[in-house]
């Protein structure tokens, strides 16, 4: 499963200074720690909230540059704006990036798309549309279908969209979690070359131990078809569930990685 | 690389488990590296003898793999992982060892016997007597003791080797020994047993030559009769 490690998010406490002051070391520690926790890619959302759409292109700009050159690893710009989208990927110049993300809003993604296309790099696109979530599957799928058609008009290939069916706390709908695999499995079975990531966590808002409702959530996400999750690469409970869960799925082999997590555990 | 370098690194590559270069081996970041597939090729290319490859490469690693999974330090899958660098790697080498005439240890006659299906463990002794240059017989799982006997027989085997893992079926190899006897077969052949309810009692119990612990056990058991 590929990690995409979510700590470099603005709208944290810890790293919004990090982000307004410019601390170089700190941000670089932090994508160095998911790296080495096993995340694929670095997710950088510089949307602190405060100042304005400049601001936030310069902020892209100096993130997506300072972890570039000092991680190996691909960077996950992140914005609801296509300004700072364009300028992340700018600035990874080359670097493997991937975009975070687009939802079906038919001007957004003749924004997005052509950005996608012109530097080859995968998109993250959001099963929801103008309207919100939808709260079935056929919804979601709808918007993903709305999202494939753009894409191919813009020259991005199936292969490089990674559907994520998104998930509702099921503290408030118990049936949403099920409505989110289900989405998982029919995405996979209507675009067999595209990939499917989420953001697991919101599953458990509002309810006890929630990081036992991620792991199990995860695990059933695996089985469904799931093949990145946007996730804190540090959580050792939720990497235990994305390394037995993988593992379980067949896809680990020779168990190499569950083994060498827990061979001496 | 001279022949000693690339012999050295089929051997460590052995030990990691890592058939091909995008395989991940025991260790991290191995992957991209050549691997047992691609070093093989490269040996029979540089025009290495096969034999020394197999003496010095494949079975030394092996026998470095069977004393980390006695210690524990390495489980199943690592030691399968190797036992099917060492398949892959006899596929390459096997032909050539007959080219050149050099005989096997054997013919080898394997099976789970009637009414059991377990086969992992006799497909890791099938791949660990292949890398110890026996010619192998696999007749799979569920084997009728009729099936077992005419094999023994059409190929003149010297080697039989028979796996049960449930106290119900181990009792048919009793009964494939007594068919061997009546058919005048008992004594061209070895007949090694092995599988979790099995034991040395056992063994000696149904007159069997000897019983396996596992596949490495077994190695070193062929070993000594062949000394």
């Amino acid at each position: 499963m590929i990690i995409i490690g979510e700590k470099i998010n603005a709208t944290r406490k810890a790293v919004k200074p990090m982000i307004l002051e410019r601390r170089e070391t700190e941000l670089i520690e932090l994508a160095q720690n998911q790296a080495d926790a096993g995340a694929a890619y670095i997710d950088i959302n510089v949307g602190t909230g405060t100042g304005g759409r400049e601001d936030e292109v310069e902020a892209i700009r100096w993130a997506v540059t300072t972890v570039k050159a000092a991680v190996a690893k691909p960077i996950c710009v992140d914005s609801a704006d296509a300004r700072v989208l364009a300028a992340g990927l700018a600035a990874c110049d080359g670097h493997d990036a991937m975009i975070n993300s687009v939802k079906a809003d038919p001007d957004y993604l003749a924004e997005v798309l052509p950005i996608a296309a012109r530097h080859d790099v995968p998109v993250i696109c959001l099963a929801m549309d103008l309207e919100g979530i939808p709260k079935d599957v056929a919804g979601r799928l709808a918007a993903c279908q709305t999202i494939a058609d753009a894409a191919g008009a813009h020259g991005v290939p199936e292969a490089h969209l990674y559907f994520d069916p998104l998930v509702l706390p099921i503290a408030a709908d118990a049936t949403q979690a099920k409505v989110t695999l289900d989405t998982l499995a029919a995405v996979k079975d209507r675009f067999p070359a595209a990939k499917t990531v989420m953001g697991l966590s919101n599953v458990s808002y509002g309810l006890p131990a929630r990081a036992q409702l991620n792991a199990a959530f995860l695990a059933m996400a695996l089985y469904a078809g799931l093949d990145a999750a946007i996730m804190d690469p540090m959580d050792s409970t939720m990497r235990a569930a994305a390394l037995t869960g993988t593992a379980l799925m067949g896809r680990d082999r020779h168990f190499r990685k569950y083994s060498r997590a827990f061979r001496n555990a | 690389m001279n022949q000693t370098e690339l012999i050295e690194k089929i051997n460590f590559n052995i030990i990691q488990g890592r058939m091909t270069a995008e395989d991940e081996g025991f260790d991290e970041g191995l992957e991209g590296q050549p691997a047992v597939t691609e070093l093989i090729e490269q040996a029979v290319e540089a025009g290495i003898d096969a034999k020394i490859i197999v003496l010095d490469g494949l079975t030394g690693a092996m026998e470095t793999v069977g004393a980390k999974f006695d210690k524990g330090e390495y489980l199943i899958p690592d030691m399968l992982a190797s036992a099917e660098c060492v398949g892959a790697a006899m596929d390459i080498l096997a032909p050539l060892l007959a080219d050149a005439g050099v005989e096997s240890k054997g013919k080898f006659v394997l099976a789970t016997v009637a009414g059991d299906l377990h086969d992992i463990g006799k497909n890791i002794v099938a791949i660990m007597l292949k890398g110890a240059g026996f010619e192998v017989l696999d007749l799979g799982n569920d084997v009728t003791t009729g099936r077992i006997v005419e094999a023994v027989k059409a190929n003149n085997a010297q080697f039989l080797g028979l796996s049960a893992l449930l106290t119900t079926t181990m009792r048919e190899m009793g009964v494939v020994i007594k068919a061997l006897e009546e058919s005048g077969l008992r004594d061209q052949v070895r007949v090694l047993i092995g599988g979790a309810p099995t034991s040395e009692a056992f063994a000696a119990e149904i007159g069997a030559d000897a019983h396996c612990r596992d596949a490495f056990h077994a190695i070193d058991l062929l070993r000594q009769m062949a000394a």
